[in-house]
């Protein structure tokens, strides 16, 4: 987080929801409009396996961004990410709006196909098609670059114990069981 | 870039106020009570008792992006001048602690407490419970001794007045969905042995003490025939007590504890019986009271309990004596009484071995685990679902304890699969 060009008081971190990294950054870097804050690192299509990202996209908690490009080949170093299930679409919350897409990747280590899965995961939000070029045809420029062709990789690894990763914000099931036994605490009051 | 908050806020897009619990305390809590500023009004004063969680969540926005929490400041005053309770009553319903305190460390070293409340509308002890919680988090300068621990197990006191710092939010479901179901298809696995590898030994121990501190819903032989899950449900899995509105039993509420594996009850009994030659039992039996404490008590863990539960065994097996001797445990709402020092005694395990416990609290009596773990069979487990069935007043809501032993089953299952089958058999029973 030391890499963030942003001023805040503590306890604020980048948690942006899928819609801000779409229309915010992504649609922002494919227009060539200059990104407030400028906290999400282009990496390019630099193959980095997923545990060197560090110190080099935006690291918050477990997470990692970083700007890439689309491309067939995701091979890195030490192995690949291997697509996983159908795109979602990634929509306006006012509007409903389809603004983009998101892709999961899952790492697997050695060659392709025979590579050995991992925790890492990875979401690669792009623009959707429609709202690129009817961003492009109502604007007019930038003409058609491949900077339509920008993508936003989030990167982290499925920690099974990062138990109080959300700070407290969940209950934990502990905390479940107890509610529940609130309500036998009710019951068992006599009248 | 700077940002002003609750004035024109403008937060970075992307960004969210999401602070840690060590955040809270060492920088916003201890900020505020030590009267410096703090840099920006990101965190509000809220009079907890002129404000609903609707009306905060209001209050308490961050700029204008989607809050799933919402941070405040908030003044704990004493509900009564000489009392030490909090009073966090709104004009819509009121807040009510659950479980028990949270220790919050820094480096290592403890720095705060957190306790979790839930928002009932109404008016207790008739509210309805909400999906809002929150969680209040003070600083650990004036408490750092241990029996403030306990006694805060048994609800507000011994805390003191002063500021909180509090998150809101609104609980999500139980297993929560994540951000796409693809994602959950990739780590269901993981997320769902997360979601039980929280829940340690510690954790369940605590669930059982506030499983006691619950007071009895209905009557059941529970057995655990996994010595992996049977140690950690040694101490009363279950109140054993038959809390029928109606009241049949409640006026003879022993507070008798089930026994982890007996095979049944009737064999049990029978089993005191020759043990004990013990001549109440007949008594004992018609006044409801299920006898399932075995004597032939072997336990690792609780040993130190040991010779206490038999010798008081004998000496309570008859009521009139036990009533007589002041024991709180016996009759009627009295028991409540008994289950507040199981809680303490639970809660001394807890946070330190505290031996007064042991001696004083004579008229406890614990069920233990009997390590030769006998093979539950197919027999024993019909027979005690049975005597499930056979106890569960129909008129109940047992939703939530459905969900108990819901999650009982699934934490065996992790446990050991080989301890699943018989809870299963359980909770299909009762539901």
């Amino acid at each position: 987080m030391g890499d963030n060009n942003v001023n805040l008081p503590p306890g604020f971190r980048f948690y942006p929801t899928d819609e801000e990294l779409v229309v915010h950054f992504l649609h922002r870097k494919a227009a060539l409009l200059p990104c407030h804050p400028d906290v999400i690192p282009d990496l390019d299509l630099y193959p980095y396996d997923p545990w060197e990202l560090d110190g080099k996209a935006l690291g918050e908690g477990n997470q990692w961004y970083y700007y890439s490009r689309r491309t067939q080949n995701r091979a890195t170093g030490n192995g690949y990410w291997h697509p996983i299930g159908m795109e979602e679409p990634v929509v306006t919350s006012s509007s409903n709006k389809r603004v983009g897409m998101k892709k999961f990747y899952v790492f697997h280590v050695g060659e392709a196909p025979g590579g050995s899965k991992t925790n890492w995961i990875m979401q690669e939000y792009r623009l959707s098609d429609s709202a690129s070029s009817s961003r492009s045809s109502r604007r007019k420029a930038p003409p058609k670059t491949d900077h339509s062709k920008w993508v936003i990789c989030r990167v982290y690894e499925n920690d099974d114990n990062d138990d109080d990763g959300n700070g407290g914000i969940e209950l934990s099931c502990l905390d479940e069981v107890f509610l529940s036994l609130d309500d036998l605490d009710e019951i068992s009051l006599p009248n | 870039m700077s940002i002003s908050v609750n004035g024109q806020s403008q937060v970075p897009p992307g960004f969210r106020f999401h602070p840690t619990e060590e955040e809270l305390l060492q920088y916003y809590l201890r900020k505020k009570v030590s009267y410096e500023k703090i840099d920006l009004d990101v965190i509000r004063d809220v009079d907890l008792n002129k404000l609903e969680p609707w009306d905060i969540q209001e209050k308490c926005k961050i700029g204008t992006t989607p809050q799933n929490d919402w941070y405040f400041f908030s003044h704990k005053d004493k509900k009564y001048p000489t009392g030490t309770r909090t009073n966090r009553a709104t004009a819509a319903g009121f807040w009510k602690a659950t479980g028990r305190d949270k220790v919050i460390y820094s480096n290592g070293k403890r720095i705060g407490m957190r306790k979790t409340l839930v928002f009932y509308k109404g008016r207790a002890p008739h509210g309805q419970k909400s999906d809002w919680i929150m969680h209040e988090y003070r600083l650990d300068d004036n408490n750092t001794n241990d029996t403030t621990i306990v006694s805060n197990v048994m609800g507000d006191g011994g805390q003191e007045e002063g500021w909180v710092v509090c998150r809101i939010f609104k609980k999500k479901n139980h297993l929560k969905t994540l951000d796409s179901p693809l994602a959950s298809s990739i780590s269901g696995e993981g997320r769902r042995s997360h979601l039980f590898d929280s829940c340690d030994e510690g954790a369940l121990e605590q669930i059982l003490q506030q499983m006691g501190r619950g007071g009895g819903c209905k009557e059941e032989n529970y057995e655990a025939n996994n010595y992996n899950f049977g140690r950690y449900a040694s101490r009363p899995f279950d109140t054993g007590i038959i809390n029928n509105n109606n009241g049949n039993y409640r006026d003879n509420r022993f507070m008798k504890l089930p026994s982890l594996e007996s095979p049944k009850s009737t064999s049990m009994e029978s089993h005191q019986n020759n043990t004990n030659d013990n001549d109440n039992n007949t008594t004992i039996t018609n006044n409801g009271y299920h006898p399932i404490i075995p004597i032939d008590m072997v336990t690792e863990n609780e040993g130190s309990f040991t010779n206490n539960m038999v010798h008081h065994h004998h000496h309570h097996h008859n009521p009139m004596e036990a009533s007589s001797s002041s024991s709180s445990m016996m009759v009627g709402s009295g028991g409540l009484t008994n289950w507040a020092a199981l809680d303490r005694l639970v809660a001394s395990q807890l946070n330190g071995p505290s031996m007064g416990f042991c001696t004083s609290d004579h008229d406890l009596q614990f069920p233990t685990l009997r390590s030769s773990s006998s093979s539950a069979s197919t027999h024993t487990r019909a027979a005690a679902s049975a005597s499930v069935a056979a106890f569960i007043s129909p008129n109940q809501d047992y939703t939530s304890e459905i969900d108990l032993w819901n999650f009982a089953r699934s934490t065996s299952s992790l446990l050991s699969s080989s301890s699943s089958e018989p809870l299963c058999h359980v909770s299909n029973t009762s539901a």
